[in-house]
């Protein structure tokens, strides 16, 4: 019987916060891929005869562990893997396919050519992302590197366009990711787990997006009680996790700080008044709960709520009045079935969604988007059928229904390739109020199963119906892996993709078709050691039906355009080391109408790389991180013309995108000190920005009349400290 | 924590000419006198230049031509130095009314558009060059619109205007911030609220303690009107 069982391999994660040179007591939780614990696990620490089993809840306590110590799980049912001893006491996820034999030990393959998962201590070791989740994906190679966040609720992926590509947390869509300016993410590192990223060639479990996923896991409450505290420049937050009856809690919150700072520091003379700080709250929770052995549940929520108000004056002059609100808050429920080869899952998700925003005396937006999304899908593994091994098959439906209110008095719209309009306070060209209800159903299904020990196919399609619009996407994906050598897979991937026209104004237009996308993926994955990886991608993207505005101004689906490139990702995660290579060479060209001249994407960027390296050593951690990125295509003004009926000067533009800003590049660095005062365990650290000050130019703008232009530097240096006490 | 704040205030603050910076080459304002013409009315067009080294000055464009209608291309011409515009009889009137989609008894708006090479006064060997568009509504008459309740620091402004150095110089026009744009520029001192019917000029360490005031008033009907003067503070 033992026989029958596969081995799998696992990746122990366990978070940690920075190692005491003296032993300690790691306590975690071993799961399986749906979150269920495994029961029976075997934890064994190299070099050592300690060893500790896994109880019903999957959880095990090892004493007088040296921090470092190299951890090994084996379970019935499942594989060894390698992970290192941490100090604090979060899980430790076995995570996994579910029917994939993987003879490298160490980590789970990438879910697709290209992709990379990084945990919580990972997320908080990256130098130069100052504890923030979405800053650390900039690191990402096929990401675009810019210091200003590329919209509020988007990330640039492989050229595309940020409403391109999705971010999930709890496989669910947020819609905002920033706090104002992209001063943070609106979920702190510290209630995540994992983010995952999956640059194309994405499952058919992923929809609405044509470029690349990313995909945000929050943390699990855990069994041993704790409380944290963490204040950095411009935030406090806290965070509380423990257990109770066959459950596990977290909940965390955070504030804002930068408010209460910002009127003493401005300057007095300023011709301002800020009647609303910026200011911004955040809150999330997630509860897990064991119902039997066969089913577990699970409740998890995240939101947030930004606020400013401000007049360009000290007189509070009407016209030079500024608001803006943005909140949100996202509720998921689900419930997960496991018994032996079946998985299902179920689960429920509702947003409440506002944002308002006035300007002056003629321009407003208020936009509310309540939404209900319903999630099913089953899974049913076999060892063998129909001549095929380690079969693994899944389906799934969802629909999401959106009741969107829209009171809309602004400028027309800014679209990909559009240089920005002449600012004038009392432009409403763009003109709405009324309702939109928009419902996408989706249904996907995916074959997964080896031909033999070497190779190894996924099949899937995925249908999206578009209901507003009548539009059905249909998207076969699939891929093929190949094991040349023992330690060297070749994987390449195909499929179709599709995003509907639901960004900003295209929800009034309804008979605008989902954007449409090709992808193929190809390229290698080297694992010559456990826990160093590498892997070399290439990749093209044929992207149609881009929605674009014509020569009469309305929305169309005429645009059409394409990108390749190639990306290299290394990583070492071995003991006290992590390191991280990323580069990404990027083409991304389009047409906006037919016949129309070909030009680059908006966020097009040829080079980008990032070279960082942490390194732990007792209480100490160091790290840094270099950065050199190709600068983000412009479109000059080459002249201007005076209007004498509205006082306003107006723009003539060069080619689009036709010069781009310069190469920059920065080192980040990054220290941590761990202590204990009492038994609260105390953690301090200093990331800075741009240590040697380099000055970058991000862009251009220009004067009034246009005649003058300026360049937008980047800050010359910009340092971030803070601390976290945790008991 | 302050020092953090200017340092970033400091990185996205360039060297910029602000809107109110009179010393500045750019076309300022454009007028024709009067606005608006009934048929076979005239009237001259000018415009309000600015220069970055030199004061601003009242110039006739370099060139002028309608825009549209095309069918009164001709009512733009050069004479004597200046560019006059005519107002064609009722019945071309009628003809561009036609052309124009618009009912009868309109006016019919009349764009002109405008050049001048600089720097000032002629043409200028790197082809640098402003443009700009007026509209000139024919078929009905009209003035540009008067100065009203105008005081300088409190008090009605002579030709020449002295001001104290020290503390705000209050700057007053009767017009309504909503229907109306006010324009105050200088090339002293510092300007507050300079696109308001009541603005302010500071005079700041650096600042240039003589220069010019100019005020611009533009109506909704396509009026405009501007005053000049010599500025000192003491």
């Amino acid at each position: 019987m033992v026989a029958r069982l596969r081995r799998w391999v696992a990746v122990i994660l366990l978070v940690a916060g920075v190692a005491d040179a003296d032993p300690m007591t790691v306590h975690g939780r071993v799961v399986d891929p749906h979150g269920k614990p495994v029961r029976g696990a075997s934890i064994s620490v190299e070099g050592s005869t300690r060893t500790a089993t896994t109880d019903a809840q999957g959880r095990y306590t090892l004493a007088g562990i040296e921090p470092g110590s190299s951890l090994v799980v084996i379970a019935d049912g499942f594989g060894a893997g390698l992970g290192t001893a941490g100090e604090t006491s979060d899980d430790i996820v076995l995570d996994i396919q579910a029917t994939e034999t993987i003879e490298v030990k160490g980590e789970r393959p990438p879910q697709a050519q290209g992709a990379a998962m990084l945990d919580r201590e990972q997320l908080e070791r990256m130098p130069g992302a100052r504890n923030d989740v979405m800053q650390t994906l900039s690191a990402m190679p096929g990401v675009a590197s810019y210091p200003l966040p590329l919209g509020s609720s988007g990330v640039v992926i492989r050229g595309a366009s940020p409403q391109d590509s999705k971010v999930l947390i709890d496989d669910f869509e947020v819609p905002l990711l920033y706090h104002y300016l992209g001063f943070r993410s609106v979920v702190p590192t510290d209630a995540i787990d994992t983010l995952e990223y999956i640059p194309g060639g994405f499952d058919v479990a992923y929809g609405r997006a044509s470029s690349g996923i990313v995909s945000l896991t929050t943390r699990a409450g855990d069994a041993k009680r704790g409380q944290q505290f963490e204040t950095s420049v411009g935030e406090v937050g806290a965070l509380a996790q423990g257990s109770f009856h066959n459950g596990h809690y977290m909940i965390a919150a955070r504030r804002s700080a930068i408010d209460l700072l910002l009127p003493y520091v401005l300057p007095s003379d300023m011709d301002l008044a800020l009647t609303t700080v910026p200011r911004y709250y955040d809150g999330q929770f997630r509860v897990d709960y064991t119902l039997s052995n066969k089913w577990t549940l699970r409740a998890s929520s995240i939101g947030s709520d930004d606020a400013m108000e401000l007049y360009a004056s000290r007189d509070k002059n009407a016209d030079k009045r500024f608001s803006n609100r943005a909140r949100f808050v996202r509720l998921t429920t689900s419930a997960h079935y496991h018994d032996g080869p079946v998985t299902a899952k179920l689960a429920i998700s509702g947003i409440a969604e506002d944002q308002t925003f006035e300007r002056g005396l003629y321009q407003h937006m208020g936009v509310s988007s309540p939404a209900l999304t319903m999630r099913a899908e089953v899974g049913r593994t076999a060892k063998t059928w129909l001549g095929l091994q380690d079969v693994a098959w899944r389906a799934g439906v969802e629909t999401v229904a959106t009741h969107h209110s829209l009171d809309v008095a602004i400028p027309r719209e800014r679209r990909e390739g559009e240089p920005p309009a002449t600012d004038d306070p009392m432009d409403v060209t763009q003109r709405y109020t009324g309702t939109v209800d928009t419902s996408n159903y989706a249904g996907w299904t995916a074959l997964s199963a080896a031909l033999d020990e070497r190779v190894r196919f996924t099949t899937g399609l995925r249908v999206d119906a578009y209901a507003r619009a009548g539009d059905v996407a249909f998207q076969p994906r699939g891929e093929l892996s190949f094991k040349l050598v023992p330690r060297l897979t070749a994987r390449i991937a195909a499929g179709a993709y599709s995003r509907p026209a639901e960004f900003q104004t295209e929800l009034i237009d309804a008979n605008l078709r989902a954007e449409r996308s090709q992808q193929l993926i190809g390229g290698l994955l080297y694992e010559p050691a456990d826990g160093v990886r590498l892997q070399g991608s290439l990749y093209y993207t044929k992207r149609t039906n881009l929605v674009t505005r014509g020569m009469d101004g309305t929305l169309g689906n005429d645009g059409r355009g394409s990108s390749y490139g190639g990306e290299l990702l290394g990583t070492v995660q071995r003991g006290p080391w992590f390191g991280w290579l990323a580069y990404a060479y990027s083409h991304s060209m389009r047409v906006d109408l037919p016949g129309g001249m070909q030009r680059l994407f908006d966020y097009d960027q040829p080079h980008n790389l990032n070279v960082a390296g942490s390194y732990r050593i007792g209480r100490w951690q160091f790290g840094a991180r270099f950065r050199l990125a190709s600068g983000l295509p412009q479109t000059p003004v080459v002249d201007s013309l005076y209007d004498s009926d509205s006082n306003l000067y107006y723009p003539v533009y060069g080619a689009v995108n036709s010069e781009r800003a310069p190469m920059h590049h920065q080192l980040d660095i990054r220290i941590d000190r761990t202590s204990h005062w009492g038994p609260v365990k105390i953690t301090q650290f200093l990331d800075v920005q741009n240590v040697y000050m380099n000055d970058t130019v991000v862009g251009y703008y220009y004067g009034f009349d246009y005649t003058q232009r300026a360049a937008f530097r980047m800050l010359p240096i910009l340092p971030t400290a803070g601390i976290r006490g945790e008991f | 924590m302050r020092w953090l704040v200017l340092l970033a205030l400091a990185a996205c603050t360039q060297d910029l000419d602000e809107q109110w910076q009179l010393r500045h080459d750019r076309i300022i304002a454009v007028r024709t006198d009067p606005p608006r013409l009934a048929a076979g009315g005239q009237a001259s067009l000018t415009m309000l230049a600015g220069y970055s080294d030199a004061p601003a000055v009242e110039r006739a464009p370099d060139l002028a031509a309608v825009v549209s209608p095309k069918s009164m291309s001709g009512s733009v011409a050069p004479f004597g130095g200046a560019w006059m515009v005519t107002a064609p009889d009722e019945s071309a009137l009628a003809a561009a009314r036609s052309e124009l989609g618009l009912p009868d008894g309109a006016p019919v708006p009349l764009q002109i558009g405008l050049a001048s090479a600089w720097p000032h006064p002629v043409a200028s060997t790197d082809e640098q060059h402003f443009a700009a568009v007026k509209t000139v509504l024919l078929g009905e008459s009209g003035d540009n619109p008067p100065l009203e309740g105008l005081t300088i620091n409190g008090a009605p402004p002579g030709d020449e205007l002295v001001v104290p150095r020290t503390g705000q110089v209050p700057l007053y026009v009767e017009a309504n911030d909503e229907t109306q744009i006010v324009n105050w520029l200088t090339s002293a001192g510092t300007m507050h609220d300079f696109d308001l019917h009541a603005a302010y000029l500071t005079f700041e360490e650096g600042d240039a303690l003589e220069g010019q005031l100019v005020l611009v008033l533009h109506d909704e009907l396509g009026g405009v009107t501007w005053r000049v003067w010599p500025l000192r503070a003491e």
